[in-house]
C-alpha cells in the first residue's frame, strides 16, 4: 500500500474539503430537483396513457396532446374492429366539462369516459367503489387529486357536472393529467348526454388492442387507409407526442435545461476554485514531490483523485438532500422521480465535472519549478 | 577554497548558468568544475547570491547547466530524465523542511520511498529503519506540526537517507534551528552520511558546519575561490 497523500491532504483541510464537497452537492441537488420533477411533470403528461393497455390509439387529424382533444364520428369504431388483428377496440371520450361545486365556485374537470374501463385496467389506482357501476346510472369515480381545487367529498356525494347531478361513487389516487385538472371517470353515455352538442354521436379517440399475434405496423396502415382523416399512434409515440407538446410549448424543457446548465457551472466554479486554491497552498508541497523525484504525472494523479473524492462525496450528499425533498415535494403535490439512469448519469457528470475543474489545476503544476523548494 | 576536478560519484565540469532578467543576460555560475566521492562531506559557503543555491540546484537535478555537465554515478544527466536522477541517485533536505503537513512523520518518508517506487511493507520497513536511525522512533505518528523544529529536520534528513540514495544535498539545513538543536542535526547528518557511506553537500552561511565537513569550498560571484 502507498502512502495516500492525495485523500490525506484532501483531509487535512476540513472546512475547504466541506466547500468543496458542498458545491458539487449542490450541482447534484439542483440537477436531481430539476430534473427530477420535470421527469414526475412529465410522467403526468402521459399518465393515463401509460396505464390505458391499448396498442394503438386513433384521433383526430393533428391532435396535440391526450388532454386537448377533438372529436370524430364515434361509428369509426367499426371500420376498426373490422381490420384482422385487432382484438378490440372502444371508444373514448376525453373531455373538459365544468363542475359547480357544493360553495357555489365553477371549476373544472377533465373526464375520461369509457364503457368498460376494467377491460383496459384503467384507472389503475381505484381505492373505493367499483368501476363496474358507472354503468348503472349518473354515476362518476373521482380522483383524489379533486380535493385540493374542488374541496373535500366522499363516496355518495353528489356534483353537479354541466348542470346535471351525478353520484360521487368511487375513488382513485394519483390519475392525474399535466394541466392539473382533476381526473373524473364516467359511463362514456353519459358523457355523451352531458354535452350532447359536441359529442352526441361523436368521440375523441379509439383505444385499439392487438391480438397477440398480430404485426403492428400491418394493423396501423389498415388503419390509415381505412381512416385517411385520423392519426394512429402507438402507445409509446401517443405518450412521447404529448409529453413534447408540453416541453415545447410551456417552455419547460428550454427552463430545465437552462437551470441544469447553470447549476453545473455553478458547481464546475466552485470546484475549480476550490482546487485551485487549494493546489495554489500546497504548491511548495507539490514541488518537494518533484524534487525528490516525482513528475507531473504523481501531481495529476494526486489532484485527479482529489477530484474524483469531492465528485463522490459531492454527489452522495446531493443526492441524500434530493432525497430528503421528495416528501416536501409530495407534500405540495410535486413528483420527483428519480430513476436509476438518472443517479448514474449525475454521478458521471459530477465526476466529469469535478475532473474539468481540476484541469485548471493541471496547468498550474506543469508549470511549477521544483527549484521553488529551495526559496524560502 | 579550492576546485576539484576528478571522477567522484558527483562530478561538474565546467558548469555555466545564464539567467535572462529583461533585457539582461545574467551570468551566476562560471565554469565550475566540482567534484565529491562517497562517505566525503563538503561544505558549499558563499555570501547572499553567490550563486551557491543556484550550483545546487544544479548538481540536484532541478536545474539544468547552460553550458558544461554534470556525471551522476558516471553517467552524464540528461536533460530529459532529470526527474528519473532525482528519484534513483538524490536525497534533498531543505531549509524549509518542506514535510508533508498532513502526513505523519513515518509517512513523510514512506512517501518518498514510494515515488522512488519502493511500495508496501519494504517502505515501511525503510521509513521504520530511518526514522530509528535519526532518533525519532517513538514520534514516528506524530504529524509535523506537532515536532519541533529540529525534530521536523531530522525527518527530513531521514527522508533523504531513506532509499539508499549515494549524495545527500542539505540547503541550509540549520538555518532555521536553534546553536544546540544544529549542532546535534549536524553530527548527527556527520553520522548518518558516514555511516551509510554517502556523499553530502551542504549549501551554509552557518560556520558550525565547516566543524563536520571533510571539505569545505567558497564560492563568490559564481566562481569557487
Amino acid at each position: 500500500m502507498a502512502v495516500d497523500l492525495a485523500t490525506k491532504s484532501l483531509l487535512h483541510d476540513k472546512l475547504r474539503f466541506f466547500i468543496t464537497v458542498s458545491g458539487v452537492a449542490f450541482a447534484v441537488t439542483l440537477v436531481f430537483v430539476q430534473v427530477g420533477l420535470f421527469i414526475g411533470l412529465m410522467s403526468n403528461a402521459s399518465l393515463t396513457i401509460d396505464q390505458i393497455d391499448a396498442d394503438l390509439w386513433v384521433t383526430s387529424h393533428n391532435t396535440p396532446n391526450v388532454d386537448f382533444a377533438h372529436t370524430f364520428p364515434e361509428t369509426y369504431i367499426k371500420r376498426v374492429r373490422s381490420i384482422p388483428g385487432v382484438a378490440r377496440a372502444d371508444n373514448l371520450i376525453v373531455w373538459f366539462m365544468n363542475v359547480n361545486l357544493p360553495t357555489g365556485a365553477v371549476e373544472g374537470t377533465e373526464v375520461y369516459a369509457l364503457e368498460n374501463f376494467e377491460r383496459w385496467n384503467f384507472p389503475q389506482n381505484v381505492v373505493d367503489g367499483n368501476l363496474a357501476d358507472l354503468r348503472r346510472g349518473p354515476y362518476m369515480v373521482l380522483d383524489d387529486s379533486a380535493k385540493k381545487r374542488w374541496g373535500a367529498f366522499a363516496v355518495n356525494d353528489y356534483r353537479e357536472v354541466l348542470g346535471r347531478r351525478l353520484k360521487i361513487i368511487g375513488r382513485t389516487v394519483d390519475a392525474k393529467s399535466f394541466t392539473t385538472t382533476p381526473l373524473t371517470f364516467m359511463d362514456y353515455r353519459l358523457a355523451q348526454s352531458l354535452n350532447e352538442g359536441e359529442l352526441r354521436g361523436n368521440t375523441t379517440y379509439v383505444l385499439v388492442k392487438l391480438a397477440p399475434d398480430a404485426n403492428i405496423e400491418a394493423v396501423r396502415e389498415e388503419l390509415r387507409r381505412r381512416l385517411p382523416y385520423n392519426d394512429i399512434f402507438t402507445k409509446e409515440e401517443w405518450a412521447k407526442r404529448s409529453r413534447s407538446y408540453w416541453i415545447e410549448s410551456t417552455g419547460l424543457g428550454l427552463n430545465m435545461y437552462i437551470t441544469v446548465f447553470l447549476g453545473c457551472l455553478v458547481g464546475i466554479v466552485v470546484v475549480a476554485q476550490t482546487l485551485y486554491t487549494s493546489t495554489m497552498e500546497h504548491i511548495r508541497e507539490f514541488g518537494t514531490v518533484k524534487a525528490i523525484g516525482g513528475g507531473n504525472a504523481d501531481i495529476y494523479r494526486i489532484l485527479g483523485k482529489q477530484a474524483l473524492i469531492a465528485a463522490i462525496a459531492g454527489f452522495a450528499l446531493g443526492a441524500l438532500q434530493a432525497f430528503a425533498l421528495r416528501p416536501v415535494m409530495a407534500g405540495i403535490d410535486l413528483k420527483l422521480i428519480i430513476p436509476m439512469q438518472l443517479y448514474v448519469a449525475v454521478l458521471l457528470g459530477a465526476i466529469a465535472l469535478c475532473l474539468s475543474a481540476a484541469v485548471i489545476s493541471f496547468r498550474k503544476v506543469a508549470s511549477i519549478d521544483p527549484a521553488l523548494v529551495f526559496r524560502t | 577554497m579550492t576546485s576539484v576536478l576528478t571522477t567522484g560519484v558527483l562530478t561538474a565540469r565546467g558548469v555555466e548558468k545564464h539567467f535572462t532578467e529583461g533585457r539582461e543576460t545574467v551570468t551566476v555560475l562560471k565554469g565550475i568544475d566540482f567534484s565529491i566521492d562517497r562517505g566525503e562531506i563538503v561544505a558549499l559557503e558563499g555570501p547572499s547570491g553567490s550563486g551557491k543555491t543556484t550550483f545546487l540546484s544544479i548538481l540536484g537535478c532541478i536545474l539544468t547547466p547552460s553550458s558544461g555537465e554534470v556525471v551522476i554515478e558516471g553517467t552524464p544527466v540528461n536533460a530529459k530524465a532529470l526527474a528519473a536522477i532525482r528519484k534513483r541517485s538524490l536525497g534533498f533536505v531543505f531549509q524549509q523542511f518542506n514535510l508533508f503537513p498532513s502526513l505523519s512523520a513515518i509517512e513523510n518518508v514512506e512517501y518518498a520511498l514510494n515515488v522512488k517506487g519502493v511500495k508496501g511493507s519494504e517502505a515501511r520497513t525503510e521509513a521504520q529503519r530511518v526514522i530509528e536511525a535519526v532518533g525519532l522512533g517513538d514520534r514516528q505518528n506524530f504529524l509535523p506540526r506537532e515536532l519541533s523544529g529540529g525534530q521536523k529536520q531530522r525527518i527530513a534528513i531521514a527522508r533523504a537517507l531513506a532509499g539508499k540514495a549515494p549524495i545527500l544535498l542539505a540547503d541550509e539545513p540549520t538555518a532555521n534551528l536553534d546553536a544546540t538543536v544544529g549542532t546535534q542535526i549536524l553530527e548527527l547528518f556527520r553520522a548518518l552520511a558516514k555511516q551509510e557511506n554517502r556523499a553530502l553537500v551542504i549549501v551554509t552561511h552557518d560556520p558550525k558546519v565547516r566543524t563536520i565537513a571533510d571539505r569545505v569550498v567558497q564560492i563568490q560571484d559564481g566562481a569557487f575561490v
